[in-house]
């Protein structure tokens, strides 16, 4: 059985390194680089197990993301949320949101270790 | 009255011979008045009653004719001589006339002795004080001359009585020559009181007009727009700097009220409120800013007092449009950076840590090494960005202090998390401790305090090479908590240490090149600390060590005293 992750990130060089480390975990990766595209992605879909969401994205933010769509979306509630933000203050914005938030640098160690966490249990 | 005022008048400018000529002037009136009447009086008994010797109606007319004329002629004199001459003439001319009113006998029997006192008191006024014994003496000659004359002896109490007169006014005249010659020294004293007074009030007058000339002439040249207000906040002045700012002539300012300049349709309404507020509030904003049709204005009020009288209020507008231009751009351009900066410098590192973690398969120990020094190096650049953008929000006034509670030994596991591993590289060791009595819990802003914390040992870690680094938090008073950072390394000589904590600044100018950073990470800590209402201290010894020690607000959360914990 594959688990979705999904990772909403504009750089691509990042999306590739955060999609290695979760690959690496054992997820399956789907990688959107557009707010809009990721609108749509998550609201029609299959819903992913995990989301990385960058809150600088182009046309529509992550943070209007995290609020209009994951958060009111009922396929999403079970969903978990790693927000990742080169701003601090934003990051503590969305704290009670999100269930994790990471400011960049974010390090591939770092991300492998807490999403091979987060994995569910292979009975 | 103006022709009596004319009449007794004397030409003299001495005081007191003007005082005197005019009394002669008033008892030489007051005996033509007298005399005239007496006149009168005879002609009219003479035609009542024709039974009076002709021959003595004659000799009386004749007399008061006599003393009319003289009396002329002595007012003449007194107007034309200078001095006393008149007076001594009609005193003397006055005894005489006395010594014949009666006969010898008679007038040295007494009955018309009291006459002689007459010119005696008058003498005194008249002439000098001691005039009056001239008079009495030549009284008593008189009396004593007549006496022998008709063979019996001198009137020995008259004569004694004419001293006594004189005495007596010699005495008052003299006392009020003296009341009168101090009423002049005070007159003359407040003459030149009041002369000075006039003197300075011009000069003084004279200076405010050049001084509210040059005023104006400042006002005038400045660049900033100012714009003076009653306190029914009508304006009463205006430059014309603020003309052009404003694009409003300055008849359309002056005598108007601000609220009108409020309600102008150039004002963006977003920038009313805050006018309206420090009109409302009277209080004195600084530097606020205002948005007037295309241009940014900075707005300043200063109320005016004269002592403690509210005058009104100074309001300057300077132009602040290139200024907001530029910090808009700023702002921009660290978020940017901030941005954009630290996403290519996250990926470095990543895939650094992709080579060293082998995800893409073995690698050699040389090749890990590199990777690590890729990570170390681009972790260090990641710093100075962190820096530099701490530096550029300190400046722009956009960092903040947000408190919340937080658990005291999580500062010291962070640091640890960050900074053991460049402690150990470099040789060195990281130690720390925490006070027993500091509270377990405290607030604080624990993002700012953990930059504090890792700026510090980072500072200690570049100028330590060989030791420990020991950082301890601490309570030493009981409103304070402290964090002191002690390092074993090549300490700071004495003259530095006032520098330390400016901006890009790094001891001895060289350690640059040896030790890498701007210079920032002191500078910083000190800003924080500042902001956070606490202070930083710094001690070194040479060759042994130096001591970083801050000192914060104890601020335990409030859930946690309420409850007891």
């Amino acid at each position: 059985m594959s688990i979705l992750a999904l990772i909403i990130e504009d750089d691509e060089d990042l999306a590739n390194i955060f999609a290695e480390a979760l690959r690496g975990v054992g997820f399956t990766v789907e990688h959107v680089t557009d707010g809009k595209v990721a609108q749509e992605r998550l609201r029609n879909g299959e819903p992913p197990y995990l989301i990385l969401l960058d809150m600088h994205i182009p046309h529509i933010s992550g943070g209007d993301l995290l609020t209009n769509i994951i958060k009111k979306e009922e396929h999403l509630a079970k969903t978990i949320v790693i927000i990742t933000t080169a701003d601090a203050r934003m990051g503590e914005t969305y704290v009670e949101m999100a269930d994790f938030v990471l400011i960049k640098p974010i390090s591939f160690v770092q991300l492998r270790d807490l999403t091979s966490r987060l994995k569910p249990r292979e009975e | 009255m103006k022709y009596v005022n004319a009449i007794l008048t004397v030409p003299t400018t001495d005081p007191d011979d003007a005082r005197r000529r005019r009394l002669l002037n008033i008892i030489l009136m007051a005996a033509l008045i007298a005399s005239i009447i007496a006149l009168i009086a005879l002609i009219l008994e003479n035609i009542f009653d024709p039974r009076v010797i002709f021959s003595e109606t004659q000799l009386l007319l004749g007399g008061i004719i006599v003393f009319t004329l003289g009396i002329l002629g002595i007012y003449i004199l007194n107007r034309r001589l200078r001095g006393r001459w008149a007076a001594w003439i009609f005193l003397i001319l006055l005894t005489v006339i006395f010594l014949f009113t009666d006969s010898p006998g008679e007038l040295v029997e007494g009955r018309s002795l009291f006459l002689f006192t007459i010119p005696i008191v008058m003498a005194s006024m008249l002439l000098f004080p001691a005039a009056s014994f001239v008079f009495a003496i030549l009284s008593s000659v008189i009396v004593i001359v007549l006496s022998l004359s008709i063979s019996v002896f001198p009137n020995v109490p008259a004569i004694i009585g004419f001293f006594l007169v004189a005495l007596a006014s010699w005495l008052s005249a003299r006392s009020l020559e003296q009341t009168l010659l101090e009423l002049r020294n005070i007159n003359a004293n407040l003459d030149h009181v009041v002369h000075e007074r006039t003197q300075a009030l011009a000069e003084s007058l004279e200076r405010e007009r050049i001084e509210a000339g040059r005023n104006q002439a400042i006002l005038n040249s400045i660049a900033d727009g100012v714009i003076v207000f009653d306190r029914q906040w009508n304006a009463t002045l205006a430059n014309p700097a603020v003309r052009g700012m404003l694009e409003i002539p300055i008849e359309l300012i002056i005598d108007k009220n601000f609220s009108e300049l409020i309600e102008h349709p150039r004002l963006q309404p977003k920038s009313r409120g805050l006018l309206y507020a420090m009109m409302e509030q009277d209080t004195q904003p600084i530097g606020f800013r205002i948005e007037w049709g295309g241009k940014t204005l900075s707005v300043s009020a200063a109320q005016v007092y004269n002592r403690t009288e509210n005058m009104g209020t100074v309001t300057v507008f300077r132009d602040f449009t290139r200024e907001a231009e530029v910090e808009k751009l700023k702002s921009t351009f660290v978020a940017i950076v901030s941005h954009e900066l630290r996403t290519p410098l996250n990926a470095i590192l990543g895939y650094a840590e992709m080579f060293k973690e082998a995800v893409y398969g073995p690698m050699n120990d040389k090749q890990i090494n590199m990777a690590e020094r890729i990570m170390t190096n681009t972790q260090r650049l990641l710093g100075l960005i962190n820096d530099l953008l701490n530096q550029a929000q300190m400046e722009a006034g956009k960092l903040t202090i947000k408190m919340a509670p937080f658990k005291t030994a999580d500062l010291l596991d962070n640091l640890h998390a960050v900074m053991d591993k460049s402690a150990t590289d470099k040789g060195l060791q990281l130690t720390s401790e925490i006070d027993s009595n500091l509270p377990d819990i405290l607030s604080g802003d624990v993002e700012r305090l953990h930059q504090i914390t890792v700026n510090l040992v980072n500072n200690a870690i570049k100028f330590t090479n060989r030791g420990s680094i020991h950082v301890k938090l601490f309570q030493p008073y009981e409103n304070k908590w402290g964090i002191e950072v002690s390092d074993t390394g090549a300490g700071i000589p004495e003259s530095e240490l006032p520098y330390v904590f400016d901006t890009f600044h790094q001891v001895e100018g060289t350690a640059t090149r040896v030790h890498g950073g701007f210079g920032l990470g002191l500078s910083i800590v000190k800003q924080l600390v500042t902001l956070m209402n606490g202070e930083i201290k710094v001690r070194s010894i040479m060759e042994e060590g130096t001591t970083f020690i801050v000192t914060l607000p104890l601020v335990v959360p409030e859930s946690l005293t309420n409850s007891g914990v």
